[in-house]
């Protein structure tokens, strides 16, 4: 009964959809407001339809509703009412109803805002997210419904999936269901797509003020990139709350000791990510100097084509990779869906090309305009290569007949250089003045970070003599890290001295003077502390292995592990843990007992590799056990040592952080117009405050 | 009032400021800048634009018939390329018309090495008759690993697993495992643990009577 609610829902959720859609193009079109305004009521009431029927499938998996074939799919007794809860996204069916209502509550948001400014735009923003919306519900309906039931027709082989009861069919309730995949029973799987969903989903808002801005023919004007720039600063970082948490689990649950592996389904999140972020940047070039206006337009578009592309390819495998998803009808539908967004979306582009002429030409190469520019041309050819490497697999098929996957090496190898230059102008960009830099003040900032840290690079290189990769590498990153500092020296000392505010105040006050720009630099320092992880991951990764009996011991980089026995017993979720128990000392002195773990859920006969970590600010110990023999008397491990991994995390935390800052709606008499052009604010010299 | 006023008074030097800095250097006429690269750029862009959007979907398109044409049934083997120790290369999509042995092995794992000599031995035997073996190599340092291989003195393909992507979309238990893969490129069975003489050869046998598809 309680499904037949949800199903209902879900139906009506679909034709308000439609409506929606239709209804509010047409009102549009026509200026007709009253379609327009009841076109917004359908749409709003969309939200709290599909809320129902995502709460109606999260109590069919708590009350473990076996007839219900998602529930028997992905759910089982053995499982927690927590894990239970979350499987809602753990399979095809449940995620993409997640995904749509995710959706629709971000298009409720747009339109219960207030709406005055943009009378001219909610047509078509209302037209172009509804559409996206109604395909995703339409698939939810149609293609891959979570309400549909399991039945037995007489005769046949396999048991049949179906929303209505096939004929001569009888319902079929297994005994328990299959329960889900012990790989994504991990805490990074469980926060990694609903944030991932929410930074994909988000990208639709900003697109649709994109497009109804091109449609309507104010393009040209600023509205629509004020309210795009916060929509995209939501999505995005939600999106790097997604990569960060998938990297985590990655590391955490696959036990391979890294935590990116240039899989097309890591690639498909990352490619939208660096569109979203050159973005935000080139985004300040049409709000302060109306330049680049058509450029934010391709990228606006690119970035919303991203996401469709990147969940185009994860859903069909089209491209295959570690993240299977089944097979399904989904493929076509979203073959059409796609073909649409992209050709429609540049179809429009190009019709409103000429309105979206540039208001100011670039004055100086050695300015922030151009380091914007540039910046943004790195962004792109990293997109470009990743894409590449994505793609090529297909492209090598269709023309020489052999399907070639390029691996980690290649992505490194293309990429590696572009950060680099990426992290380098993100230290030196922020010192550039608006329009024109005179050399002589640019050299004046830069001189105390680039003399200190080739002095600290220098001091280290000394003491460890090794390859010339990581050296420079470190230096990129105590440059960078400390012309940021610098920056945040030189606005509190003014302050300091200017009015006499002590340390913490003048830091609080300079942040909130000009959350903005300080949030961005925040964020930078996020990206430095990563920067710095992966090339600890890159470089200063260490590992060994052995077999090991009672009481011997394996030894690495000063670390040594002694194996001491192996237990067994049965764990929570349908789970045989087998774990073994091991000292881990340093030079000598034991400092840890660790339990390295293989986990066998019975029911899906998979292993899972749970590893033991040795978490200090520098370094993991990162410990796999990988088998046993005897018994048990003897057993394998491999250790890492991972420098330096932990500031990828930290790192993540910190942009989370600085993105606050930076989105931190401005206070009251603040108005955005305070942001327009001053150079004395965003040259070298910082302000004194107002 | 007097606070409509300041707020008045605030945004008229607002204005000013921003009219002032954002007034360029040089004056220009507003329309002169549509120069003429730019139109030349848009006449040719937009054909490009189009031709490789369409390129890509087409390509999309061709994936996607692919990805849907294969059996739902899960008896077909999983695609993967091999780059071995030595360099070469193996794609197991490749090797249709002959029967396939994937061998998953470790250097740490001692069973491996009851059935190393074992599988050597088989491979030697029927490599001439359309059989090829690849040995993937399951979380496992190179070093080792190469020991391991000259130990053994093993002469087909081995090369590391990395990122551990065939040893998952296999979903092995365990090292050793042995999979079956016949001419046509479907799985036809698995062997969990060292393999001893003569399960293999009766295998392959039973693999090789079959007939060739497509000729």
């Amino acid at each position: 009964m309680i499904s037949e609610i949800g199903l209902i829902a879900l139906s009506i959720a679909f034709l308000f959809s439609v409506y929606g859609t239709i209804g509010s193009a047409y009102g549009g079109l026509r200026n007709r407001p009253a379609w327009v305004e009841s076109s917004r009521n359908a749409s709003l009431l969309v939200f709290p339809l599909l809320s129902l029927s995502v709460l109606v499938v999260v109590y069919n998996l708590y009350v473990l509703d076996l007839s219900q074939a998602y529930v028997a799919d992905v759910a089982s007794r053995a499982m927690s009412t927590f894990l239970r809860v979350t499987a809602l996204w753990g399979g095809q069916q449940g995620s993409i109803l997640f995904w749509a209502w995710i959706m629709s509550g971000f298009v409720a948001i747009v339109l219960l805002r207030k709406w005055e400014r943009d009378r001219e735009l909610i047509p078509y923003v209302i037209a172009v997210s509804m559409l996206t919306t109604t395909f995703f519900v339409g698939v939810v309906v149609f293609i891959t419904n979570p309400f549909a039931r399991l039945w037995h027709v007489p005769g046949a082989a396999d048991l049949t999936t179906s929303v209505f009861q096939p004929i001569n069919a009888m319902p079929y309730i297994p005994e328990d269901g299959q329960g889900l995949n012990p790989l994504l029973r991990h805490f990074g799987m469980i926060g990694h797509p609903p944030t991932t969903y929410i930074g994909f989903t988000g990208f639709v808002i900003p697109f649709a003020f994109a497009m109804a801005a091109l449609i309507t023919g104010k393009s040209q004007e600023d509205e629509w990139i004020r309210t795009s720039r916060r929509w995209t600063l939501v999505a995005w970082i939600f999106l790097t709350i997604g990569l960060i948490l998938g990297g985590r689990w990655a590391y955490d649950v696959l036990g391979w000791g890294g935590f990116w592996g240039w899989d097309p389904v890591e690639n498909a999140m990352f490619m939208p990510w660096l569109t979203g972020t050159a973005f935000l940047h080139s985004v300040m070039m049409t709000e302060k100097r109306g330049m680049l206006k058509r450029w934010n337009m391709v990228l606006i578009i690119l970035t919303y084509a991203l996401t469709v592309f990147g969940t185009f390819i994860t859903r069909t495998g089209v491209i295959s990779s570690v993240h299977a998803f089944s097979k399904s009808a989904l493929g076509p539908a979203f073959f059409i869906f796609i073909g649409l967004t992209f050709i429609g979306s540049l179809s429009l582009l190009f019709s409103r090309w000429d309105a979206l002429k540039t208001e100011h030409q670039l004055e100086s190469f050695f300015s922030r305009e151009a380091a914007f520019v540039l910046q943004n041309m790195l962004f792109l050819a990293i997109t470009f290569a990743v894409f590449w490497g994505t793609v090529f697999p297909l492209l090598s098929e269709l023309f020489t007949g052999t399907k070639i996957t390029v691996g980690p090496p290649y992505f490194q190898k293309v990429t590696g250089p572009l950060f680099f230059a990426l992290v380098l102008l993100m230290g030196i960009a922020p010192l550039f003045a608006w329009r024109k830099q005179a050399a002589h003040s640019l050299g004046r900032a830069m001189l105390l970070p680039l003399a200190a840290s080739l002095g600290i690079t220098a001091i280290w290189g000394y003491s460890h003599r090794m390859h010339p990769a990581p050296i420079f590498g470190l230096w990129l990153v105590s440059f960078v890290l400390l012309t940021i500092l610098t920056e945040f020296w030189k606005g509190v000392r003014a302050r300091m001295q200017g009015r006499g505010e002590n340390l913490f105040l003048a830091l609080s006050r300079l942040i909130g003077r000009n959350h903005r720009r300080y949030g961005g630099y925040v964020i930078h320092l996020g990206v430095v502390m990563i920067a710095l992880g992966v090339i600890g991951d890159a470089y200063f990764k260490q590992e060994t292995q052995g077999t090991l009996t009672a009481g011997q011991s394996l030894t690495v980089a000063g670390y040594s592990l002694r194996f001491e026995g192996l237990n067994s017993y049965p764990g929570t979720d349908g789970r045989e843990v087998i774990e073994a128990d091991t000292t881990l000392f340093q030079n000598g002195q034991a400092v840890r007992q660790l339990k390295p773990r293989r986990d066998f859920f019975i029911v899906q006969e998979q292993p899972v590799t749970v590893p033991a970590v040795y978490a200090t600010a520098g370094t993991d110990v990162y410990i796999l056990l990988l088998g046993w023999q005897d018994d048990g008397r003897s057993a394998t491990f491999k250790i890492y040592i991972n420098s330096l991994i932990n500031w990828v995390w930290a790192g993540g935390v910190i942009m989370m952080l600085g993105t606050l800052v930076a989105a931190w709606p401005p206070r009251d008499g603040q108005k955005e117009t305070t942001y327009q052009l001053r150079p004395q604010v965003f040259g070298p010299q910082p302000s004194t405050g107002d | 009032m007097q606070l409509d006023q300041d707020q008045n008074w605030e945004k008229r030097m607002a204005d000013i400021e921003t009219k002032i800095s954002s007034t360029p250097l040089i004056v220009e006429e507003p329309g002169l800048n549509t120069t003429q690269p730019q139109r030349k750029w848009k006449t040719g862009g937009i054909p490009l634009a189009f031709v490789l959007v369409l390129g890509l979907l087409g390509l999309l398109a061709w994936g996607l018939k692919k990805a849907q044409a294969g059996p739902v049934d899960s008896g077909l083997a999983p695609d993967f390329s091999l780059t071995g120790f030595d360099g070469r290369t193996v794609t197991l999509s490749e090797l249709r018309g002959q029967v396939v042995i994937i061998n998953f092995w470790a250097s740490w794992c001692p069973p491996c090495r009851e059935e190393a000599a074992y599988l050597e031995q088989t491979w030697r035997k029927y490599k001439d008759r359309g059989v090829v073996f690849i040995g993937v190599d399951y979380v496992d340092t190179d070093k080792e690993a190469l020991a391991y291989i000259q130990e053994f003195d093993i002469t087909y393909i081995n090369g590391p697993d990395i990122g551990t992507r065939i040893s998952q979309a296999y979903n092995i238990k365990g090292v050793p495992e042995t999979f079956y893969v016949d001419k046509k490129g479907q799985l036809r069975g698995v062997h969990i643990g060292p393999l001893k003489a003569p399960e293999l050869d009766q295998k392959i046998e039973e693999l090789l009577a079959e007939p060739d598809p497509g000729n």
